[in-house]
């Protein structure tokens, strides 16, 4: 009979069922990993609760990286934060399908395997929304002179791309808000930037969210300056809004000053 | 004389924005580097577009003139000095502030900062590294920088500048040297390959001090590139093609810029004003064949001959170039080496990496291809798997045309909707296609 292991949609959750599932030494055939939320259930199916933790996932990530190479830890770590339903059973199948092959760090080429390609699909299209989000990303300076940007990702996304602002910008004081799901990645100056879950009630939501919305004198003043910017550096010979929107997505137009 | 106000920030920077859109670079690539803790900015190798503009070209850098006053007359540009227009200055405060304010709320990659030429190219060259010098240590600024240099500019500012900036560019304005003395007739050719030829030398010369020295400064570390002008001139695509060649081959450039010729100004020597806007898709396909040299390995002598000196209108290069080679193919996708790979339409450089890897570990299908990222409606007509075509096809120029024509980008609305119609024997949708066909 096939065991499902049923986890929350995290990275923790994901590896922590992989533990399990390799533990139990099952094949491909016989074992699933399903995202507690989504759950479908099937018949002949035996549906395992898995127990998340740190530890697990510790040591899923290194036997990752030490038998399968940094390369493909960093699709399969991408692959996990994908919004995705199936990611699970894919990183556990690519997971699996490596340990058969002689040189487990090749997996990665291996496209024509379902699960494989499935992998690098889900990585692929995590990378591409991380790099959009490095893109069009707008910060604005509060009254207290932190920087502070919303986005509305997809996928996970802030893992990728604070390490990105964290170097690029290691005096200053800034914030992103990940509103769909709920997290921030903050960073204080000279600082580590830290990852943090959005812990106020929801009946303060609003009012604790106001604070974002305080700008700094000079905030306007930019804003205007660079909608101008915007607008003058097209030639209207040239208009084309089908090429703008091929690289510039509606999707992400809303957090951005110059669309707004 | 009229005497001007002092002009505000916003109107300075309409003024030489609107005065630098037509310069076409805005790539910020070909650099990596991490911020030391004690600055602003980082680079990206792969270079990062901030935003799009409604023509859809990419803001990447804060693009501006240093100043629109300009004491050269070249017939194509808008600031030539005999134009009235209303002209502008930043001073270099200015521009480091907007710079930096831009740049930490992630409006921007950097900055690419161009000039008309005030009072002569060293007096404007000097103002240039001054902006630079600031920026790079009262800021601290370690992010991106896109200098062009000033034709007629002393050596040693160049050189100077060159230290402090990441690309650097001298524009070729028109592809032959009759071109520019008809229409930028204060530019010299020879004027604007010696600095060219002074960034390459200092280039090469710097990878030799930093490998002797790792922390020496470094010399223009992503490369210079040029622009020139298309359309203005009677220039053929081959022509150019042959100079871009060249320019790659001989003077080491990083990037060719293709810049359709935008009427702005009236002048007899100048073609004379259509209704038809810049040669778009005459400049799109030679970005196209520009690629084909650089990632693709193709010669410009492959690609058109002076028989046939210009691209054609209905396929790319690199389709044109397959269907008049059709003894090449079909190329067997689970053995053709990489170069023979690189040149099927449909299949990418990136693909054909991918392609290459994965037949290690098992036999490809067209399943896969697809999966791999080929575009299987281009290439299905010239790749086998396992010996075997996707469907069975005719391996002829007018077979093969007439079916990529009809699966283009954009099919015609006729087709789309050709399901909800009364068939008649007389209409046949894909007719205009063919006519098309033929008459190449």
């Amino acid at each position: 009979m096939k065991t499902v292991y049923v986890c929350t949609d995290s990275v923790t959750g994901i590896f922590s069922a992989v533990y399990d599932a390799w533990k139990a030494q099952k094949t491909e055939e016989e074992c699933g990993i399903s995202l507690g939320e989504s759950i479908e259930q099937q018949l002949f199916c035996d549906y395992v609760e898995v127990e998340e933790t740190e530890k697990k996932a510790v040591t899923v990530e290194n036997m990752i990286r030490k038998n399968m190479g940094l390369l493909a830890y960093h699709d399969i770590y991408q692959a996990a934060l994908a919004a995705d339903e199936e990611k699970g059973d894919a990183i556990l199948g690519t997971m699996l399908a490596a340990k058969r092959l002689k040189d487990s760090k090749k997996i990665m080429e291996h496209l024509s395997h379902p699960k494989v390609e499935k992998v690098f699909e889900l990585s692929r299209r995590v990378g591409n929304e991380s790099h959009f989000h490095v893109e069009f990303i707008r910060f604005r300076e509060l009254e207290s002179g932190i920087l502070y940007a919303p986005i509305t990702p997809r996928c996970h996304v802030l893992t990728c791309i604070a390490p990105h602002f964290a170097d690029r910008f290691p005096l200053e004081n800034w914030m992103i808000h990940d509103k769909t799901h709920r997290a921030f990645a903050v960073h204080e100056a000279r600082k580590k930037w830290v990852l943090v879950q959005e812990a106020y009630d929801e009946a303060y939501k609003e009012e604790y969210e106001e604070q974002f919305k305080m700008m700094s004198e000079k905030e306007r003043e930019y804003e205007a300056l660079f909608k101008s910017f915007c607008k003058t550096i097209a030639i209207k010979e040239r208009e084309n809004p089908v090429c703008q929107r091929g690289h510039l997505p509606l999707w992400y137009r809303p957090n951005m000053v110059e669309f707004s | 004389m009229r005497i001007q106000e002092e002009m505000s920030i916003y109107d300075k920077l309409n003024i030489l924005t609107d005065a630098a859109k037509y310069d076409v670079a805005c790539t910020s690539s070909g650099v990596s580097r991490k911020n030391d803790g004690t600055g602003i900015g980082n680079c990206k190798l792969s270079g990062i577009c901030h935003s799009f503009s409604a023509d859809g070209r990419c803001i990447s850098l804060l693009k501006i003139l240093f100043t629109n006053e300009c004491i050269y007359e070249c017939k194509y540009c808008i600031n030539r000095r005999s134009n009235d227009v209303v002209r502008a200055s930043f001073t270099p405060d200015e521009i480091c502030t907007l710079m930096i304010e831009f740049y930490r709320r992630n409006y921007i990659e950097g900055l690419f900062l161009s000039s008309g030429v005030l009072k002569s190219p060293d007096y404007t060259m000097e103002l240039i590294y001054a902006t630079l010098y600031k920026l790079r240590t009262k800021y601290n600024f370690q992010g991106y920088i896109h200098v062009k240099a000033i034709p007629g500019a002393s050596q040693e500012l160049i050189q100077r500048v060159g230290f402090l900036t990441d690309r650097m560019s001298v524009n070729l304005e028109l592809p032959t040297a009759e071109s520019l003395k008809l229409l930028a007739p204060h530019k010299t050719r020879k004027n604007i390959l010696t600095p060219m030829r002074l960034v390459q030398n200092c280039m090469a010369e710097n990878k030799q001090e930093i490998i002797a020295y790792r922390n020496s400064p470094r010399f223009v570390p992503a490369g210079q590139s040029t622009q020139m002008i298309i359309g203005a001139t009677p220039e053929t695509d081959y022509q150019i093609m042959q100079v871009t060649e060249s320019l790659y081959q001989k003077f080491e450039l990083k990037r060719v810029f293709y810049s359709a010729f935008v009427h702005v100004n009236e002048d007899s020597n100048l073609p004379a004003r259509t209704d038809e806007g810049p040669p778009l898709l005459r400049e799109h396909r030679l970005y196209q064949a520009d690629w084909l040299l650089r990632y693709y390995h193709f010669q410009a002598d492959e690609l058109l001959s002076e028989a046939d000196p210009n691209f054609n209108v209905l396929f790319d290069p690199k389709c044109n170039w397959a269907l008049k080679h059709l003894e090449e193919f079909p190329v067997e996708v689970n053995r053709a080496d990489y170069k023979k790979l690189l040149r099927v339409p449909g299949i990418g450089y990136k693909s054909a990496g991918r392609i290459v890897r994965a037949r290690r570990l098992g036999t490809l299908d067209f399943e896969d291809l697809k999966k791999i990222g080929v575009v299987l409606k281009r290439a299905l007509y010239f790749i086998t798997c396992s010996g075997k075509m996707m469907y069975p096809t005719k391996l002829q120029e007018d077979y093969i045309a007439r079916n990529l024509l009809n699966v283009g980008e954009k099919l015609p609305q006729d087709v789309v909707n050709m399901g909800y119609r009364q068939l008649s024997l007389f209409d046949d949708v894909r007719f205009d296609a063919d006519k098309v066909v033929r008459a190449i």
